[in-house]
């Protein structure tokens, strides 16, 4: 099921809720038929991480002049900024892009979605390999419009010795989906692919992912936050594959969300599926709200009922930016967060 | 010399399905296959009420309309549907008026299952046991059922559904299809065209069921389905305690066995249905087994209402089960505690479903799962909880334990939460069996079957414990005989 491909210009690849992999975000619901092409636009220089400095590449409407795909080389500290940007209300487009970590190289990817249009349908395509030994960390910003629908599918191939770190922080759009595929060889490898949602007014964010385990000695380290306000809705589906063979993983995944209204909604499906004994695999997966003790403890000692919530929420979200590892990454998510909270 | 013998004979005995007997009773079919007519039969066999007839009719339409669902993790050669019996019942002249009427070959069927009948054989017991009512079905129809005098006296009902229908026709109206509609599903609308019995259960208000009541299934006769359906009603404030026991001989066929359970808890009320599944597995090689692919749901319909499923699953060499609570009713409760053992070349997919729909319900679910041989386990549960429902509670623990580099187990919670102060919690673990744990139980002189004989019993502890006296000896032993043959 997870081979069902949404292509923007075939109206037949657009999934239903009865498609599986897409019950909890329904495309064909809001998109019956192909969108009108975006057209050519240009924007200045800059985006969310643009105080990082660093190279930047820029999708604006799925277009990137004489774009080659990015090859990585050496282990250079000055990040690299990948915009996607959309411009053209109601209009859609599908960019698509191949990123390179050759072996032993590292890269830090800095990836922002941008909306500064309405309605507009993206599309985008990622496909990443990581070579022997080398590390990849890519932060993923969704900055889309309300109204929007923008769905980012990255497919990430490791080899024996890679690192990949990802995080994904959203604020939603209509309906916006971030999913990615991770081919896992073990063999020293290790993912850590964390997320967070912070989701209000109609907004919807859906957070899927796929590591498969093919070898030997794979780690795998998931935890996913979330925070949904109003009538938001939060998705989040992780699933792990361990191979048959793929003896000696271990895999954990945590995903936590607050709804903090009485009309939000929350769905999470982490998945297991697991071919071969010698693992150690575990996921939790919990739906809540504010602790009220916590609260009453906090407005005992003079906080306000409105700044001690918004001071746990901040905690609870929190958790996921520090445990990226890029310092000006790190700081530059806490920021676009706190702006949100 | 003489310990080995025993080793050896003791093996021998234990790699035999101890249930995998055929008798020769005589059995009276309908023709093969499905459609209309043998509806009729059916119907007309039992002496149903038109409404009835038109129901079934209704719920074969819907069948004809329908697709086999091909969702769950199972894989299996697909049934063919005009190939099976629909009726098979052992031959009785005339009803019969007590157990010395009932064919001695069909008392023995059960006397070789363990299943006392006999109700002075019960009370001959040790003083004090406690007795449990036992209704039996075999094949497609129920051929004894006991202490009904002592439980009239309590105002409980208690008999074949078949029966139910010709003297509370009322009762089964009333609920019958109200928690699993006829078109909920392909296998649900099957067994609705033609179940043919099962048992019935009415525990009046207020009432404490004096005794534990007891069901158990035995499919005999080859190229048989068997459908049966079990509606069980707990009126206002009352109590009931409800076993379920299935075995079925062993042929290289596979049987098709499609269940429908219904459970109605009305305020107050508490229901407790553990099952303890057996069905023949098939051999290592995967031929033959039964395909039990059921539908167990209770409608926790009033307030406080309570409904526990506790289930062993050992047998069937697949199995498509999830046991169910609709929690309409406020601070309604429901627990779910599943042990689910594969071995061989078995497959299951099984789990829960918990649906939230009343203010300040509650839910628990313990699922473990033992996968071994070459073997597929899948829980596969949701936690359901709609806008209106507020306080809503849920803890969920599954855990996974694999034996052998050739199983496969695989864990899908879904949560759906569309209230803000619904509290949930998931969490699950899959690992192998211990080395240190096994070489430390070998070390103290177990052998290594009864090393993981023990330490799965362990790991399964927790739902044991809460399957009543009778059945948790019963499991316990099932347990370590199911994993016979996974080690070494």
């Amino acid at each position: 099921m997870t081979a069902q491909r949404l292509d923007l210009r075939d109206p037949s690849s657009f999934p239903s809720r009865r498609v599986e992999a897409w019950k909890y975000t329904d495309v064909r619901r809001l998109l019956r038929d192909t969108p009108p092409a975006s057209p050519e636009a240009e924007v200045a220089p800059g985006g969310p991480f643009a105080a990082l400095g660093g190279e930047e590449l820029a999708f604006v409407n799925g277009r990137c002049e004489g774009f080659p795909g990015i090859v990585a080389k050496g282990r250079g500290e000055a990040p690299m900024r990948l915009r996607f940007v959309s411009t053209a209300d109601g209009a859609g487009h599908q960019p698509e892009a191949a990123i390179e970590v050759t072996a032993g190289s590292r890269l830090v990817l800095l990836e922002s979605h941008e909306g500064r249009a309405a309605g507009y349908v993206a599309n985008t395509r990622l496909k990443i390999s990581v070579g022997e030994g080398a590390s990849l960390t890519r932060i993923v910003l969704g900055e889309d419009a309300a109204d929007a629908l923008a769905f980012v599918r990255a497919e990430v191939t490791l080899s024996p010795g890679a690192t990949f770190e990802q995080v994904t922080a959203t604020d939603g759009a209509r309906l916006q989906r971030f999913e990615t595929h991770v081919s896992h060889p073990g063999q020293g490898a290790s993912v850590r692919m964390d997320g967070l949602y912070a989701l209000s007014g109609e907004r919807h964010a859906d957070l899927t992912s796929v590591v498969t385990h093919a070898g030997l000695d794979g780690q795998t380290s998931q935890l996913v936050k979330g925070v949904v306000r109003d009538t938001a809705r939060g998705v989040f589906q992780g699933k792990i594959v361990v191979e048959r063979g793929a003896d000696g993983t271990d895999a954990r995944m945590a995903h936590n969300a607050l709804i903090l209204s009485e009309r939000g909604e929350v769905d999470a499906k982490p998945e297991l599926i697991i071919y071969a004994d010698d693992v150690q695999c575990a996921h939790g997966n919990t739906v809540g709200t504010l602790d009220e003790s916590a609260l009453f403890y906090m407005q005992q000692r003079g906080l306000p009922a409105e700044e001690a919530r918004a001071l746990l929420t901040q905690a609870f979200l929190f958790e996921v930016v520090d445990r990226i590892e890029h310092d000006g990454a790190r700081e530059g998510v806490r920021e676009w967060l706190t702006a949100r909270l | 010399m003489a310990a080995v013998k025993e080793t050896v004979d003791a093996v021998v005995e234990l790699e035999r399905y101890k249930y995998g007997f055929t008798s020769d009773v005589d059995t009276e079919f309908a023709p093969k296959g499905l459609n209309a007519d043998i509806v009729r039969f059916i119907s007309e066999k039992k002496g149903e009420p038109q409404w009835m007839l038109e129901w079934r009719l209704a719920a074969y339409e819907r069948w004809l309309a329908m697709e086999e669902p091909t969702w769950a993790s199972v894989r299996y050669e697909p049934v063919d549907y005009q190939d099976l019996h629909y009726y098979a019942a052992p031959k009785q002249k005339e009803g019969p008026k007590s157990l010395d009427e009932v064919d001695p070959e069909l008392l023995e069927v059960y006397r070789k299952l363990g299943i006392p009948l006999k109700e002075q054989e019960v009370l001959a017991g040790v003083q004090g046991a406690p007795k449990v009512a036992v209704d039996a079905v075999f094949d497609s129809v129920s051929v004894v059922t006991t202490f009904k005098a002592e439980l009239a006296k309590a105002g409980v009902i208690f008999m074949p559904i078949s029966e139910a229908l010709r003297e509370h026709p009322e009762l089964v109206r009333q609920y019958l299809g109200t928690v699993v509609p006829v078109s909920d599903n392909y296998f649900a609308a099957l067994n609705s065209a033609v179940f043919s019995d099962g048992s019935f259960v009415y525990v009046p208000p207020g009432v404490r069921c004096p005794m534990e009541l007891s069901t158990y299934f035995r499919i005999n006769a080859s190229q048989t389905g068997q459908f049966e359906r079990t509606l069980i009603i707990a009126d206002k404030g009352s109590y009931v305690s409800y076993l379920e026991g299935c075995t079925a001989p062993m042929r290289d066929e596979n049987q098709l066995h499609a269940a429908v359970v219904e459970l109605v808890a009305l305020d107050d009320a508490e229901i407790k249905y553990s099952t303890v599944q057996n069905w023949y597995p098939g051999d290592a090689e995967g031929r033959g087994g039964i395909y039990n692919f059921v539908t167990k749901r209770a409608d926790c319909r009033g307030d406080r209402s309570k409904v526990s499923w506790t289930q062993v699953e050992t047998g069937s060499a697949v199995t498509w089960k999830y046991p169910s609570c609709l929690l309409k009713g406020e601070e309604s409760s429901g627990e779910f505690y599943s042990i689910a053992i594969t071995n061989g070349r078995q497959q299951a997919d099984t789990g829960t479903k918990m649906v939230h729909l009343g203010k300040n319900s509650k839910s628990r679910i313990i699922a473990k799962a033992v996968s071994a041989g070459r073997s597929d386990s899948t829980y596969r549960g949701l936690v359901s909880v709609h806008p209106k429902a507020t306080g809503v509670r849920n803890f969920t623990q599954c855990d996974s334990l694999l034996i052998g580099k050739e199983c496969g187990s695989h864990t899908i919670p879904y949560i759906e939460a569309r209230n803000g102060s619904a509290q949930l919690e998931h969490e699950a673990t899959t690992t192998r069996l211990s080395e240190d744990q096994l070489f430390y139980a070998q070390q103290r002189g177990l052998s290594e079957e009864e090393a993981v004989a023990l330490l799965v019993n362990g790991f399964v502890r927790d739902v044991l414990q809460e399957l009543p006296m009778e059945f948790a000896v019963e499991a316990q032993k099932l347990v370590a005989i199911s994993l016979e043959g996974s080690v070494g």
